[in-house]
Order: structure tokens, then C-alpha cells, then sequence
């Protein structure tokens, strides 16, 4: 494991990449926060303000206690899915998998406007409630609004990492606790779920940072004293030279980086699922019809809570007019109509895009998991720890960072640099890095490192180890890094409405924004939304095959 | 557990087990009478894994039926069997330390913890690891893990022990000391044990009976002197120690469809003048105790092997020799 | 092939030649505009018709959104015009030395529309059209909760609206800013305020977005929005079961265009604009998806009968003449003192209003003087303002939004100030109104 030039190059490289595209626009605006009023020297008196404002304070708490709930009902939905897709005969399985995922994938505003139709106050199943036992539920109100939308929207982070992990505990350990008299809910409290922590750990600090970060949700719900929606709303304030939404944001990074730390200790020595192999793959039980009835139930029952904002979204695209009712007025297919027209160069562009980007994001991804992982670099964590921030950087301060950055530059015809479509590509990648980074470091961490030296002593460089060895090992892991980064970018706003510069360079996410600006606009924009989450979903199966297909033939049981 | 627990007997008829189209095992049964230490042995792939964890209840045979003291078990589920087994890999949880891998089988049962605690004590002395109880697994040797997952198996004190291939993943060495281990274990506590194990030294020494399995079947049980003194067939004889097998081309007669088989150390070699089984010897080794010879007989090769005495002259590669099979060594097994 | 296409080329470019030299300048126009989709389409049809070989590049961004683009990339600017309702984006742009003046050819524009002047007095941009503020309902939510129809502002205050009412940020809203100001202006700036959270007790949310008002009127979320008119009328059209109405008093507000400082294309920008005022540019603004009030009165000869017309209309004509310096000086101080009293601070301001109206409700049956007495105190501790008019125009206040170099607070401390203050007063003033409840019942 010395370095070698090859290795230091590719260093060199990845933190040339994330200087020039991630340290230095972000840089270029949070500095502010540093200022004294009026651009004066250095200070931290701002964050003084920070701490005196009851406002920020507030707003930091609901942001903590909002995460850390989204987290427990997020897990809630995620480990019966996990659990009974894994562990069981489950007819179904990769389908509930697949669904289970779709929910990263709502576009922005409809999904909010459709759940509001369905929950909201005057939603569908509280007209209903209203109606038939003469009361209504709040799921939609405030900070428990929030967390009721988040959990559905974020699960899917950890119904995927615990899958993963469940998956790669040696059966023997379930069956050895079997045979010693456990069963059940113990069973899976005292053996599977501690093995397989490390696997929810890292999905559940995902959701954690992500519900801290984000602003369209609580915005939508119209709850602005969370930290993130406040630093959105006076960064894009006009007229006001505020420092405080960039020490807000500040503030974001911090806490995301503090969570990745502290998520890094927690896990360190609880690495095991790929520490005892041998006993063969996973044997899925059996279960008998009344569990089997159970299990479906249970089953059925999530996929309609976290699909209903689907649901709501295929009705909303097919109506009429929806207003204080149960179901729409009507039905057409006029929406469609509308956006056929439109959406096939937002569709051809949001491919485009949104491929691009997850294939950077594999790459750089896989590279920094592998130096991190694989060699005696030193400074190499700082790739790590420098990409993950990523996670926390608000969409709006990586766009307006850009365009400080790069407006400025040139090409050789005249035309700015953030003009091109490619800087969109370049922000979209940057953002979505961190799940791409993720996936590959848990696909290398699975391979054995006995399995390279094996490739070496037999005389393979580095360089080709890494091809013929690594590479092919890592496919599974690193198509699903593909797949979420693919999967989200596909519907990215925030940065995206910032860097566009002209229709017909423009992705899914911003004809749906322009569209959802008009009343007359609704149905299209939910049309364009059920097309955005059809394609990328279509994607994502093909994808999906792809790595059963490649996990199958290298005999590995799924 | 001190005191030797009541054994129980296990008694298994007419078993067919398939996962899809592969028939695992075919028509199996088996009585293993109480306090036996048995084995099951074969070459990999034989079912004989299969039908262990199908008495633990990780696997369900389409027919046929598994009676542990009489009762018939298809009904219970792994956990409420009772049966202790010790995996190949050991299965020990990296999250517990040894005292709580051997501790948890109890906390299942709900046992006071004054009770846990005296019972994983002696459980890990009974072992001779009672000075690595807050360990954790990873900590240790493989030969010391396998101690761990038989204290943990043991300490429920189950009604029979099943072990997979438990030797499986230490040296040569520890294999010889571990097995005796087992072996005055399953002594002392009196408990019903099934051996699962590819390797026929491991069951000769250590098993009272041996049931052979080849391709889903059971092909013969008996003790390790029965098997190895009147094999079945030619799997059997082959597998237990080596044979000689010879068919009609040899040129001694034997009945239809028979073949002759022989040990060779049940053979000696004299002058070909006068023997039934005569050729040039094409290989010679010493190995301390014994010469091993090689004798070309027709199409086959046979295998010799005499005392080695010294001063006696050795026969020489080449040399046209015969071979001196006493009749009652001679064993005539369907082809 | 290849010659038919370099025939079309050569053809083409023969008609760039001959346009050019003697029409105005053609090309691609580049706007940065908050207008949607269904207002800049037929816009951008009728404007490529008009002027041959020009093209229309709309990019769409909110207000705020594009004010900052413009800012962010003067350095190299691409963006050849700003379009856009709130006056006030044109006013921090032109501060910013961000646009550059352009005087309209075009003759027949009114001077006024409502109060306000149309065009910037400065000559950095032009109004276009104009647009009334007023009050938008969902039918059927009204209907099913059994409450009234409204018909001014104040009757929003009203008991029964309680919790039934949307209205927009004034700092994310530049068209709600106006709003605001104009009552501000209209009433004083005690009165003015006073009324203002009268109607914000009653609020069920305030979005951070306009659009986000009538979103909620439509699907049904709250009864009742403060909107801009084509809000209300584009949801009549597309067929949502909404009403909507003009207050007694209503402010109109104008929808502007100006040239962005250092325009790639200034001559095309410049083109642009003489088309909007254009008699078939105002025309445009009548159709059914745009339904903007145009500012050349001759146009509304050619408008339905029920169009509002506000050179005729007597609750359009306004009041009061708007002064663009006083609201300039005190944008941000307003738009903060809002978001500080009201936005950031609803729950209490809500909880002190539901008590008050079961006070009026229980005073109606049996009066009580000094219950009344404890209400009117708790109304005035919630009218009581941290800053005086004077205060909120002056340069201390105006210097810790700008971040300019004069020594002021901070922005940050003011608003810890203002939010410490309206919880003080929100919470004296529920002690006071329970205690009135206790007196009254």
C-alpha cells in the first residue's frame, strides 16, 4: 500500500476538481459571513448575532428536533420493508425495493401541492374524517407537517442502506440466535439490527443532514422558522445586504460536518457485516400465511403512505379542477396534451444532465473512496470530509457561487463560462457527490483487500488491479451510487433555477417551476411531474436489473 | 449441565428434500440412538449439511419426518427445538463480547440472571475460557472462537448437539486436540451429538457410528470398523480408507456384476508362478512403517502395502511379482 | 439541399440587412422576467411578429431571483431587459446602477394609473400595465364553513375570517410590499400598522411566495387571499371555484420594464419596449391568460364590457398620490418590521386575536366597560409600534439593511430588537385580553 505516482496525481486531481467547483464558489460567497458590516475586516461578530437572536435560535432547534424525528419515522417506515424484503420469502421483493425508492424522486412543488390535496387541511382524507367522525388531523400543520413529508421523502436513504447492510450478514448469525431460542422482533433487535447498524447509521445521519438542509419542504408548509428556510429566505431577499444568511448557512455546513463526524466515531470498530463470511448467503425464511397476511398488510400499508404523494400527483395531472373535495371534478387528458409538446426537450435535457452528472459523481466518488480506503495518502480524508460538505451546501449559495465565480470567465467567443449547460451539469454533480460517495465507499469496504493483493502478487500494477479487479467488484455498488445521484438530480431545483439561462437549455425541474407559477399551470406541471418520475423510475428499473444481473453472475444471492 | 442430561434419541424416515429441481436428499433414514456421538460423512455436496439444519429446522423436507425423542418436530420452528448447534464459520456475534454470546441462548429462556450468569461461567470453565469472558470475538484464536460457539450451544443445555464441520477452520494440529475435546465433552455431558464432516479420520476417531451419504442418500451406517471392515458398496469402501477394485478383466472369477475389492494392507506379494493376480510392479514408496507398491494387473493398478522389516530384501520397479489375497480379505461389492 | 439552405441564409440575411438599417435593431432579445409562462407566451409571439427577425429569450426567475442574477453577473452582462411588476426591484436595480435610462418614443401613455405615476421619474424604467390589489375566495371552502363574502379590507378583521386568511410576505413580495405601503400611506403609519395586524391576526399563513396565496385559495387550504386581480381572474379561468373582489379602496400596481445597465442588445431592448406600449403590445394584454390593466387608456375600447377600467373605474382611481421617495427610504425597514411583528411572531399575535374576538362576541351580548376597556388596551399594546415613521425613513435605520460603510446597527440587532419588542407586547396584551374574557363572560 505505498503511494505511488499514479495515486497522488489522481489526488491532486479530485481536490483540484472540488477546489474549482465546490470550495471556491461557495468561498466566494459565505466569506461574507466573516465580514464586518459595510466589508470591513474580519469578524465573528455576526455569529455573536446568531447566538442573540431568538429567531436563529429557534429556528436551529426546530431544525434539530425536526431531523432527529424524520429520522424515527423515517425508520419506522424504512426497517419493516427492509427487514421483510431481505429476510423472507417475499414475493415482490425487488418490486417493493423499487418502489420503496421512488419517493426521492418527487419534483418539486407538485408533490407538496398534490400531499396538501390528499392531508392537508382541507384535503381529501381530512374532508372525509370531517365528514363521516367530525374531526381532522393535523398532518399537515407546522413543524409535525414537516416531519410527516420529510420521513416519506427521505426513508428511501435508509430503506436502502439497511437493505444493504441486512444483505450482507452471514445467515449463519440470524440462524445460530435462532437455534439458541430467538425469534421474531428480539431476533431482529438483538442480532440483525445491530449488525446491520453500520448500514442504517449511514443512511440515517443521510436524512438527518438532508432534513437539516432542506428549504423547499418546510417552505411549502409554509413553516419558515427552520434554520435552512431562513438562510434561503434572506439570502434571496432583495435590497437587504444581510450577512446573516451566509452565516446561516455556515452554520448549516458545520452542523452536517459535525454529523458526518460524529456519524464516522459511531461507527468506528462496528464495521461487521463483511467481517464474518462463510456460511454461505442469505437464506430467506419462510413465512406462514398468517404472517404472510401480516407482513403484506404492513407492506401495503407504507408503500400507500410514502406513494401517496405519487398518487396524488397521477390524480392532480389527470384533473379537471380539484378544489375543497375528496377526489377532482373531473378527468381529461388535457394536461398532457399541453406538455407534450414542451417536455421533450426538458426530458432530453434533463437526461442529458442528470446522466452526466451521476457519471461524474461515480467516478470522482469511486476515486476518493478508493484513496481513502486503499492507500496511505496523507490528507486524503480531507477529499472526503471536503465532498460530503457538499451535502450541506445550499443549492441557492452553490448557484450564486458559481455565478460569481465563473461569470467572469470567458470563452473563447465572448460567452460567459456559466452560460453553458455544462456548468449546470458541473453544479448538479457537485451536489448530488456525497450519494455517489457513499455508495461507492460501501461497495469497496465489502471487497476484501486480500482479493487486490491476490491481482498483485500475481503481477498486476496498481492501475490494472484497480481495472480488473476493483472496478468489476465495485459495479453493483457503484451503479446504485449511479442510481441515486441519477435519481435526484433528475429533479434538483434549487441550483438549477439559478444557473438557467434559456429555455431550451433547461431541465424537467425548471419547466415545472415555470409551469407551477399559473393557476392554469397546475395540472400541466403535474403532468410534466408524473412524466419526470415515469422516466427517471423507467432508469432506475433498467438499472436496477443491471446490477441484479451483474450481483447474479457473480453468484451472489440478492 | 454438570450432570450427564437425559439423552434422547433421534429417529429419521423416509426423507426427500428438493430446492427446486435439485433433489438434495433422497429418501433418508436414519435412528441415532441416545447419547451417541454419530456422524455424518461425505463429500461436499453430499446433502449430509443439509439434512443437519433440516433436524435444527433451517430447512423443510416435502416428506417425511424428523422424531426427536419420539416427537416429530416439523411442527416447531429453529427456536423452539432445543436442538444446539455449533456453526462451521461459528456464527459468534461481533457485537457481544464471549460472555454475552454465551449468555444470550439463556436470556432467551427468560432465566433469572443469577442463573445466567452461574451457567455462562460454567459454560466458558467447561471450555477452559473463563479468563477471556469480556473479549470480543475478533479478539481471538479461530480454535478459541470454537470453543466459545460449543460453551454457547452447550450452555442451553439442548436435548442433541449438532456440529458443522467444527474442525474445519483450524490446523492440523488444533484439529487433533480439539476433536478429543469434543469427543470427552460429549462424554461427560452424556448429550446425543451429530458430526457433520467431510473427512473420514476425523469420524473414524471420534464417532460411535458413521452414516456415509453420497449424492442425497444414505449409503451405509454402521461403526467405523463395520464400515471399513464390510463396506456396502464401492462409494463406501473407497471413501473409508483406500481400496483396490478390480472387475472380471483381473482374471479371478466372481460373480455378475460384482466387483473385487480389497485393502491393501490385507495383501502381500509373492512369486507370480501360481497367482491368481500377477503383474510388474511400476511404483515403490517408502514410508516408514510400511513399503507401498504399485502392481500393474491387466488395464489396472493395484495398491500393496507390506511391513517394512529390515535386512528383507525389496522388490525393485519391474520386478514380475504376485499378489497373496487371503479369501476372507477378498470383498465382492456391486458395481 | 445545401443550395436551397444557403439560398434561405442569403435571403435571410438580406432581410437582417434591410430591417435593420431601416426598423429597429432585431436578434435576440434576452429578458429576465417573474412574469409566467402565460403572460410572456403570447408576448413574445405577438413581438416576434411584430418585429421581424427578432427573437425572445425569456428567462424565468422570481423577482427576487432575478434581481440577484443581475447583480451577480454585471460583470459580464448577457441580460439585456428586467420585466417585472414591483416597482421596488426596479428601484434597488437602479441603485445599484444597474439599469440604464431609456425615455420611450411612443405617445398616449398616461401619466397615472390609480396613484401611482407610470413611469420612474428618473427615466431608468417604464410602466407597462397596470394591476389592482384585492381580496380572492374559494367558493366552496366559504360555503362549506358558512362564512361571509367580503368586500373591504377591514372586513377581514373580522371575527369570523379568524383563521381563514393567506397573504404573501412583503419581503418576498414585491406587488404585497406595495400593498402594504400604500396602506401605510393611505392610513398614517400608526393607523396604517394598526390595521395591518388587525387583518394579521386573523392570517393563517403567510407564504413566501405570491403565487403561493392563490395556490392555497384554489386547492382549497384557506378561504380567503390578498392577491393581485389576474391571480383570481387566471383561476376563474381555468375553471377553480374562485371569486374575487376589488376593495372600496384598492391600490393599483404597475408592472415594469427596464433596459439592464450594459445590455448585450440595447437596441433590441429598446425595440422591445416600444412594442409593449405599442397600441397592439397594450392590446395583447387583454387576452384571458395575461388580463393586465393596459396604460394607454384608448386601448380599453377594445376590452370586454366587464374589464376594469382604471381611467374610469371610481374605486380605482386611488386616493392618494403615492410617494415612490418615502416608500424607497423605508422598503426595508417596512418588509422587516413586517416579517419581525408579524410573520415570525403569528402565533402569539393569533392567540391574543382569538381571545379578542371572543371578547367582542361576548361584550355583544352583555355589555362591560371595563372588559372594554382591557380589550381596547390590549389592541393598542398590539398596534404599538418599535419605530416611528420618522425613524423607519431615516438613513440610521436605511444604513443597517444597505451594509453601507456608515457606522449604524446591525441589521441583525435591529430585528433581535423588533421581535423582542412585539413579543413583549403580543404577550402583555394576551394577559389583558384574558383577563377582559374573564370580565366580559
Amino acid at each position: 500500500m505505498q503511494r505511488s505516482p499514479g495515486q497522488v496525481a489522481l489526488a491532486l486531481a479530485i481536490a483540484l476538481f472540488l477546489g474549482v467547483f465546490l470550495i471556491v464558489p461557495v468561498a466566494t460567497v459565505v466569506y461574507v459571513a466573516f465580514t464586518e458590516k459595510g466589508g470591513g475586516g474580519l469578524t465573528l461578530v455576526n455569529f455573536l448575532d446568531f447566538g442573540r437572536t431568538d429567531l436563529f435560535v429557534r429556528s436551529f432547534w426546530n431544525s434539530v428536533y425536526v431531523s432527529a424525528m424524520t429520522v424515527v419515522w423515517a425508520s419506522v417506515l424504512a426497517l419493516p420493508l427492509a427487514y421483510l424484503t431481505t429476510r423472507f420469502e417475499f414475493r415482490g421483493a425487488m418490486l417493493v425495493q423499487t418502489l420503496g425508492f421512488l419517493p426521492l424522486i418527487m419534483p418539486p412543488f407538485v408533490g407538496a401541492v398534490a400531499m396538501q390535496l390528499l392531508f392537508g387541511r382541507n384535503g381529501s382524507v381530512n374532508l372525509l374524517l370531517d365528514e363521516w367522525f367530525d374531526f381532522k388531523i393535523g398532518f399537515m400543520e407546522g413543524l409535525n407537517g414537516v416531519i410527516f413529508l420529510q420521513a416519506i421523502h427521505y426513508f428511501p436513504f435508509i430503506l436502502v442502506n439497511l437493505s444493504a447492510a441486512l444483505r450482507n450478514i452471514d445467515r449463519s448469525m440470524e440462524e445460530a440466535a435462532q437455534n439458541l431460542g430467538s425469534h421474531g422482533l428480539r431476533l431482529f433487535r438483538r442480532i440483525a439490527l445491530p449488525l446491520a447498524l453500520p448500514g442504517y447509521i449511514a443512511g440515517a445521519s443521510l436524512v438527518f443532514v438532508k432534513v437539516f438542509d432542506d428549504v423547499a419542504t418546510p417552505l411549502l408548509l409554509n413553516v419558515k422558522e427552520m434554520l435552512a428556510p431562513q438562510a434561503y429566505l434572506r439570502i434571496t431577499s432583495i435590497g437587504i445586504d444581510d450577512p446573516m444568511g451566509y452565516v446561516i448557512s455556515v452554520v448549516l455546513i458545520l452542523v452536517a460536518v459535525a454529523t458526518m463526524w460524529v456519524t464516522a466515531l459511531v461507527m468506528k470498530g462496528k464495521d461487521y457485516a463483511t467481517t464474518q463470511r462463510g456460511g454461505g448467503g442469505l437464506a430467506r425464511r419462510h413465512l406462514r400465511p398468517r404472517e404472510q397476511a401480516l407482513a403484506y398488510a404492513v407492506v401495503i400499508l407504507i408503500l400507500a403512505l410514502v406513494l401517496a404523494p405519487h398518487v396524488g400527483l397521477v390524480l392532480l395531472s389527470f384533473a379537471t379542477v380539484w378544489s375543497y373535495s375528496p377526489l377532482p371534478d373531473g378527468y381529461t387528458l388535457a394536461h398532457y396534451t399541453r406538455v407534450l409538446g414542451d417536455s421533450s426537450v426538458y426530458i432530453k435535457n434533463t437526461l442529458l444532465y442528470a446522466g452526466l452528472a451521476a457519471t461524474i459523481d461515480v467516478v470522482i466518488g469511486g476515486a476518493i473512496a478508493y484513496l481513502v480506503l486503499r492507500t496511505r495518502l496523507r490528507g486524503r480524508q480531507w477529499l472526503d470530509w471536503a465532498a460530503s460538505t457538499a451535502l450541506a451546501v445550499p443549492g441557492v449559495v452553490l448557484g450564486i457561487g458559481y455565478l460569481r465565480a465563473f461569470y467572469g470567465v470567458n470563452m473563447p467567443d465572448g460567452t460567459p463560462l456559466a452560460t453553458l449547460w455544462i456548468v449546470i451539469v458541473l453544479a448538479i454533480a457537485i451536489r448530488r457527490l456525497p450519494y455517489a460517495l457513499r455508495a461507492a465507499y460501501a461497495a469497496l469496504q465489502q471487497i476484501s483487500v486480500s482479493l487486490e493483493e491476490a491481482a498483485e502478487n500475481l503481477g498486476a500494477t496498481k492501475a490494472r488491479t484497480v481495472r480488473r479487479v476493483v472496478i468489476p467488484l465495485m459495479t453493483g455498488g457503484l451503479l446504485a451510487g449511479f442510481v441515486t445521484s441519477f435519481a435526484t438530480a433528475a429533479v434538483e431545483l434549487s441550483a438549477v433555477l439559478i444557473l438557467v439561462q434559456s429555455n431550451s437549455d433547461a431541465p424537467l425541474a425548471y419547466g415545472l417551476y415555470v409551469l407551477m407559477q399559473t393557476p392554469a399551470g397546475r395540472g400541466a406541471g403535474a403532468a410534466l411531474g408524473v412524466i419526470a418520475v415515469l422516466i427517471v423510475a423507467i432508469c432506475m428499473w433498467l438499472s436496477q436489473l443491471a446490477v441484479d444481473r451483474s450481483q447474479r453472475a457473480r453468484g451472489l444471492d440478492i | 449441565m454438570s450432570k450427564p442430561a437425559r439423552a434422547v434419541g433421534i429417529e429419521i424416515t423416509g426423507v426427500n428434500l428438493s430446492y427446486g429441481a435439485t433433489h438434495v436428499l433422497k429418501d433418508v433414514a436414519l435412528s441415532i440412538r441416545p447419547g451417541e456421538f454419530f456422524a455424518f460423512l461425505g463429500p461436499s455436496g453430499c446433502g449430509k449439511t443439509t439434512l443437519l439444519r433440516l433436524i435444527a429446522g433451517f430447512a423443510q423436507a416435502q416428506t417425511g419426518k424428523v422424531l426427536l425423542d419420539g416427537q416429530d418436530v416439523a411442527p416447531l420452528p429453529p427456536w423452539k427445538r432445543d436442538v444446539g448447534m455449533v456453526f462451521q464459520s461459528y456464527a459468534l456475534w461481533p457485537h457481544m463480547t464471549v460472555a454475552k454470546n454465551v449468555a444470550f441462548g439463556l436470556e432467551e429462556r427468560r432465566l433469572p440472571r443469577a442463573e445466567i450468569d452461574r451457567r455462562v461461567a460454567q459454560a466458558l470453565e467447561l471450555v477452559g475460557l473463563s479468563a477471556y469472558a469480556e473479549r470480543r470475538p475478533a479478539q481471538l484464536s479461530g480454535g478459541q472462537q470454537q470453543r466459545v460457539a460449543v460453551a454457547r450451544t452447550i450452555a442451553i443445555e439442548p436435548k442433541v448437539l449438532l456440529l458443522d464441520e467444527p474442525l474445519s477452520n483450524l490446523d492440523a494440529k488444533m484439529r487433533v486436540s480439539v476433536r478429543r475435546e469434543l469427543r470427552s465433552l460429549q462424554q461427560r455431558l452424556g448429550l446425543t451429538t451429530i458430526f457433520v464432516t467431510h473427512d473420514q479420520e476425523e469420524a473414524n476417531t471420534i464417532c460411535d457410528r458413521i452414516a456415509v451419504m453420497d449424492a442425497g442418500k444414505v449409503q451405509q451406517v454402521g461403526t467405523p470398523m463395520e464400515l471399513y471392515e464390510n463396506p456396502a458398496n464401492l462409494f463406501v469402501a473407497n471413501f473409508l480408507g483406500s481400496a483396490n477394485i478390480l472387475d472380471e478383466r483381473a482374471g479371478v472369477p466372481m460373480p455378475a456384476g460384482k466387483r473385487l475389492v480389497f485393502r491393501p494392507q490385507h495383501a502381500g506379494l509373492t512369486s507370480p508362478e501360481g497367482a491368481a493376480l500377477r503383474g510388474p510392479v511400476t511404483h515403490r514408496e517408502f514410508l516408514g512403517a510400511t513399503v507401498r507398491y504399485a502392481v500393474r494387473i491387466g488395464d489396472s493398478e493395484v495398491l500393496i502395502e507390506t511391513p517394512f522389516q529390515s535386512g528383507r530384501e525389496l522388490r525393485d520397479v519391474g520386478d514380475n511379482v504376485g499378489v497373496d489375497l487371503p479369501p476372507r480379505r477378498m470383498l465382492f461389492l456391486p458395481a | 439541399m445545401f443550395r436551397r439552405s444557403a439560398l434561405a441564409l442569403g435571403s435571410a440575411l438580406g432581410v437582417v440587412l434591410a430591417s435593420g438599417a431601416g426598423f429597429a435593431q432585431t436578434g435576440k432579445v434576452t429578458v429576465v422576467t417573474s412574469f409566467s409562462k402565460d403572460v410572456t407566451d403570447p408576448i413574445k409571439k405577438a413581438f416576434e411578429k411584430a418585429v421581424p427577425g427578432a427573437t425572445l429569450e425569456v428567462q424565468n426567475r422570481n423577482t427576487n431571483a432575478g434581481v440577484k442574477f443581475i447583480e451577480e453577473t454585471r460583470g459580464n452582462n448577457q441580460v439585456d431587459l428586467f420585466w417585472a411588476s414591483a416597482p421596488d426591484a426596479f428601484e434597488v436595480l437602479k441603485g445599484k446602477k444597474l439599469l440604464s435610462p431609456y425615455k420611450p418614443k411612443a405617445t398616449g401613455i398616461a401619466e397615472k394609473v390609480g396613484s401611482y405615476p407610470v413611469n420612474d421619474k428618473d427615466g431608468f424604467y417604464s410602466g407597462f400595465a397596470a394591476s389592482g390589489y384585492g381580496i380572492m375566495w374559494n367558493e366552496r371552502y366559504v360555503k362549506a364553513n358558512k362564512l361571509p363574502t367580503p368586500k373591504d379590507w377591514q372586513d377581514l378583521a373580522q371575527a369570523p375570517y379568524f383563521d381563514h386568511v393567506s397573504i404573501s410576505a412583503p419581503s418576498r413580495s414585491g406587488t404585497t410590499h406595495l400593498t402594504i405601503e400604500t396602506i401605510l400611506q393611505g392610513e398614517g403609519w400608526d393607523k396604517g400598522w394598526r390595521m395591518t395586524k388587525d387583518i394579521a391576526g386573523n392570517l393563517r399563513t403567510v407564504t413566501d411566495r405570491s403565487f403561493g396565496v392563490p395556490e392555497a385559495v384554489n386547492s382549497g387550504q384557506v378561504g380567503y387571499g390578498i392577491v393581485i386581480d389576474f391571480f383570481a381572474f387566471s383561476s376563474q379561468g381555468a375553471g377553480f371555484p374562485v371569486k374575487f373582489v376589488y376593495p372600496s379602496v384598492t391600490t393599483l400596481v404597475p408592472a415594469n420594464v427596464g433596459v439592464v445597465a450594459n445590455a448585450p442588445n440595447k437596441a433590441g431592448a429598446e425595440a422591445f419596449i416600444e412594442f409593449l406600449l405599442s397600441p397592439t403590445g397594450q392590446e395583447v394584454l387583454l387576452e384571458p391568460t395575461i388580463r393586465r390593466l393596459p396604460v394607454r387608456p384608448e386601448t380599453y375600447a377594445k376590452a370586454p364590457a366587464d374589464y376594469p377600467n382604471p381611467f374610469k373605474d371610481k374605486n380605482l382611481q386611488g386616493l392618494l398620490t403615492f410617494n415612490a421617495e418615502l416608500s424607497e427610504k423605508r422598503t426595508a425597514a417596512v418588509d422587516t418590521l413586517f416579517d419581525q411583528l408579524i410573520t415570525f411572531q403569528l402565533e402569539p399575535l393569533k392567540a391574543v386575536t382569538k381571545v379578542l374576538h371572543e371578547v367582542d362576541a361576548a361584550l355583544k351580548k352583555k355589555d362591560n366597560a371595563q372588559a372594554r376597556a382591557l380589550a381596547k388596551e390590549a389592541r393598542d399594546l398590539i398596534a404599538a409600534m418599535p419605530i416611528t415613521a420618522a425613524q423607519a425613513a431615516s438613513p440610521e435605520i436605511k444604513a443597517a439593511f444597505t451594509g453601507g460603510k456608515q457606522k449604524s446597527a446591525r441589521q441583525a440587532e435591529l430585528e433581535q430588537q423588533w421581535a423582542a419588542f412585539a413579543k413583549e407586547k403580543y404577550t402583555a396584551a394576551k394577559a389583558k385580553a384574558d383577563e377582559a374574557l374573564k370580565l366580559a363572560r
